[in-house]
């Protein structure tokens, strides 16, 4: 994983004035992008770099926010991060251009209700069809008294 | 005048070993289509870790997968001792991945099993599973049990070996290496074997690429990765590992790489046995694991598998996302099936070695 490498090209292509970049532990580096550079910035790392392998997009409801981590790989682990407001959870699809994470994109659309604009199919993966329990990963979500009564 | 039948395959089937629902559209004898359903063995295990602290996570995230449950402990725990800077001694490390490897060969032969029933050739399917046992046997001497092990703790390991096991370990080691060089032997010169699975699923480099395929499926296809080498987690940094590649990306280029890497893995055990360091094999944990976030890599026998851990400073995890390998190549699964005759439907989808309660989770 050639980091420095990664960084100059994105600063290149993307209309942001500094990148953040965290350190993780285990040989990973994680870079934070606003929503609407995401798709620029995985088209650029693909067409303009060593980097192919999407591990997978991790969806979490964070601080009040929905984070997408999409976990790429290189010889090093490469992580780019973007927060979408929970009011507003809509991001550009990547499917066009990695169709492996048309199933990560459709669990997080199930999971935390967020729209990828522009996927092909973005039908439940996961859950039940007749499912009415909401987005089971978001903070509000609790978890369902199955037990029967008389219990 | 369109002749189209669409056939349900599953959730129920002779063909599958766990619930999935694939629905192939036919024309005359060919797939032309094909949809995928999963969620038959959803258990909302991403949800629930937030529930339980880190130790009984353990016991969970063991349970993601019947077949390589201890890669996924492996994965877990070395992301949770990265978040806490835990150093992990050298021995417990070795028998980590001792465990990893025999997952490894009885993972490949059980698979191997699943193949020959599935093609009609009950007799490498006897076979395999016979074998298979020797690895099971080896694992159950070392933590008692024969799939979940609940082997790995945060820190270490719970289990040693002493001179008694080592050497009974070592023979049954040579016994069953011999036995897979034997079924090697077998997949490489059995006319029926070959028949059934060349050319069968191919898939291309460039579609292993697009796909972010891992594991025996890309490897079969040319694309050289291995998590082992490459990422050099556990004790793999103190060994050499050999890839198993094959070039020609069909069901029996799959089969090949399978059998070598078990033969591999059977070289990396002993390796690791009487590399063996003297010392701990585990150190203490603290509960609350501090705040920040890792993501945890690992090869388990279907390929990559990651971890994505995030930590807000309590004794429970806030967020662990789990990619497993079989969803990867599931996705591919509509290529492969395109054009292929229904009598090969369950060549392919065996060649994947799917692995629906991981993908499920």
């Amino acid at each position: 994983m050639n980091l420095p490498r990664i960084l100059e090209l994105l600063q290149e292509v993307l209309p942001v004035a500094r990148l953040e970049v965290q350190t993780m532990p285990i040989d990973e580096h994680s870079i934070t992008l606003p929503p609407d550079n995401l798709h620029a910035a995985v088209r650029a790392l693909l067409e303009r770099s060593h980097v192919y392998h999407l591990s997978t997009i991790t969806g979490q409801d964070v601080d009040g926010q929905i984070e997408l981590l999409y976990h790429f790989w290189e010889g090093g682990g490469l992580t780019l991060r973007t927060s979408l407001p929970r009011e507003q959870t809509s991001v550009e699809t990547i499917t066009d251009l990695i169709p492996g994470a048309s199933f990560y994109e459709r669990e997080i659309a199930e999971m935390l209700q967020v729209t990828f604009v522009g996927h092909p199919n973005l039908q439940r993966l996961l859950l039940p069809d007749d499912w009415t329990g909401g987005p089971p990963l978001r903070y509000e979500f609790t978890l369902p008294d199955d037990r029967e009564e008389g219990e | 005048m369109s002749n189209r039948m669409t056939i349900p395959i599953g959730p129920q089937h002779p063909l599958l070993k766990e619930p999935l629902s694939f629905m192939i559209t036919v024309e005359g004898e060919r797939v032309v289509d094909s949809t995928l359903r999963l969620g038959y063995v959803h258990r909302g295990i991403e949800r629930l870790c937030q529930t339980k602290t880190y130790v009984q996570n353990l016991h969970l995230f063991e349970r993601v997968c019947g077949i390589c449950s201890h890669v996924h402990t492996t994965t877990y725990c070395q992301g949770v001792e990265a978040l806490l800077g835990l150093e992990v001694p050298p021995r417990g490390l070795h028998l980590r991945t001792l465990l990893c490897e025999l997952e490894r060969v009885h993972s490949h032969l059980l698979w191997l099993g699943v193949l020959g029933e599935n093609i009609g050739f009950q007799t490498i399917f006897m076979y395999a599973w016979r074998d298979r046992e020797i690895a099971l046997d080896i694992m159950e001497e070392l933590s008692g049990g024969r799939v979940t092990h609940s082997c790995n703790v945060i820190g270490g390991v719970r289990i040693d070996v002493g001179d008694a096991q080592f050497s009974s370990i070592v023979s049954q080691l040579n016994d069953l290496e011999q036995r897979v060089e034997k079924l090697l032997d077998v997949i490489q010169h059995e006319r029926t074997l070959r028949v059934r699975t060349q050319g069968i699923g191919y898939l291309s480099p460039e579609k292993i690429r697009n796909y972010c395929v891992v594991g025996p499926v890309a490897r079969a296809s040319g694309v050289d990765v291995d998590l082992r080498r490459d990422c050099k987690y556990a004790a793999y940094g103190w060994l050499h590992v050999n890839v198993a590649l094959a070039h020609e990306g069909d069901v029996w280029a799959r089969t090949m790489v399978r059998a070598r890497e078990a033969i591999e893995s059977l070289r990396l055990c002993r390796q690791l046995l009487v590399g063996l360091p003297e010392g701990p094999t585990q150190v203490r944990a603290p509960r609350r694991v501090p705040p920040g976030e890792v993501v945890s890599r690992a090869e388990a026998p279907r390929g990559e598998l990651l971890y994505y851990i995030r930590s807000d400073g309590s004794d429970k995890p806030a967020r662990v996302k789990i990619r497993t390998p079989t969803l990867t190549s599931l996705i591919t699964v509509h290529d492969q099936l395109e054009g292929v005759e229904t009598a090969d439907v369950s060549v392919v989808l065996s060649g994947i070695d799917l692995c629906i309660a991981c993908a499920d989770r």
